[in-house]
């Protein structure tokens, strides 16, 4: 007859803490700009919850048999751990998807609004200044078309 | 960015000229460009004017809470006629060089 109290061992936590470790993980890609990348916040999202999931599963083991699950304070200081990096991954997708509706920008087919900004050399540039030759081209080719790139700067 | 630099060749075979606009005054941009190697144009809006107007202002989004442009990219035909735009929906995806030299040569 096999001993009912039987130690066996109790890995949710740790898989719980390998899971939001790797939530984290996912932020850092970001930086090397991939081709999935419209996705990964989503799998940032996918990997906190199955964290989540794998902690409430280690922690119940831990507490509800303690006598086949050892660790109590170690389950706990795993999962205390883990938690911390599953709000990060929670915080940092909800506060990175904050973002204004831009409702009254302009949309395709519609006229883009005319400006004259400065350059890095202190010059005004106006819009239809941007499709003039450039000075470097020897053909004197006008751009077709200009790529207006809005960035949040702060360099 | 990089990306953009890296192709700007490209861009240009394909007619297309890459600007980009923030609201870090010309001083700031003229060192980074400098620095990180960047040869496209490069304008300032310091006031955020135009970013407003184009309703793509984030505000206290910046450091110290300073409203910045949140990054949206156009791509504009000499009559002003937005022909592609791309609005991120999370700061940490942005419109990648290739995708918008894509959409560039498609629409030439």
């Amino acid at each position: 007859m096999p001993d009912a109290t039987e130690s066996r061992r109790n890995l949710d936590a740790w898989w719980g803490l390998l899971l939001a470790l790797a939530a984290m993980l996912c932020n850092v890609v970001f930086f090397v700009n991939p081709p999935v990348q419209r996705a990964i916040p989503w799998l940032s999202v996918l990997l906190a919850v199955s964290a989540l999931i794998f902690l409430a599963r280690g922690i119940k083991r831990a507490f509800g048999r303690p006598r086949v699950y050892h660790g109590k304070i170690l389950s706990s200081i795993v999962a205390a751990l883990s938690l911390l990096l599953v709000s990060l991954v929670f915080i940092t997708f909800f506060h990175a998807r904050a973002m204004p509706t831009s409702a009254a920008a302009p949309r395709v087919g519609q006229l883009a609004l005319d400006f004259t900004l400065t350059n890095t050399s202190g010059q005004p540039v106006s819009f239809d200044q941007l499709f003039a030759p450039a000075a470097d081209d020897p053909k004197h080719t006008a751009p077709k078309k200009v790529l207006l790139i809005f960035y949040r700067g702060y360099w | 960015m990089r990306g953009v630099e890296k192709r700007l060749t490209e861009f240009k075979a394909a007619g297309v000229r890459p600007v980009a606009i923030s609201v870090d005054p010309p001083e700031v941009s003229r060192h980074f460009c400098k620095k990180a190697g960047y040869t496209f144009t490069v304008l300032s809006d310091p006031k955020a004017e135009v970013i407003r107007r184009y309703d793509l202002l984030h505000v206290g989004a910046g450091p110290e809470g300073h409203d910045v442009a949140r990054p949206a990219e156009f791509l504009v035909d000499s009559s002003r006629v937005v022909r592609w735009v791309n609005f991120t929906e999370d700061v940490r995806v942005r419109a990648r060089a290739d995708e918008m030299l894509a959409q560039a040569k498609k629409l030439r």
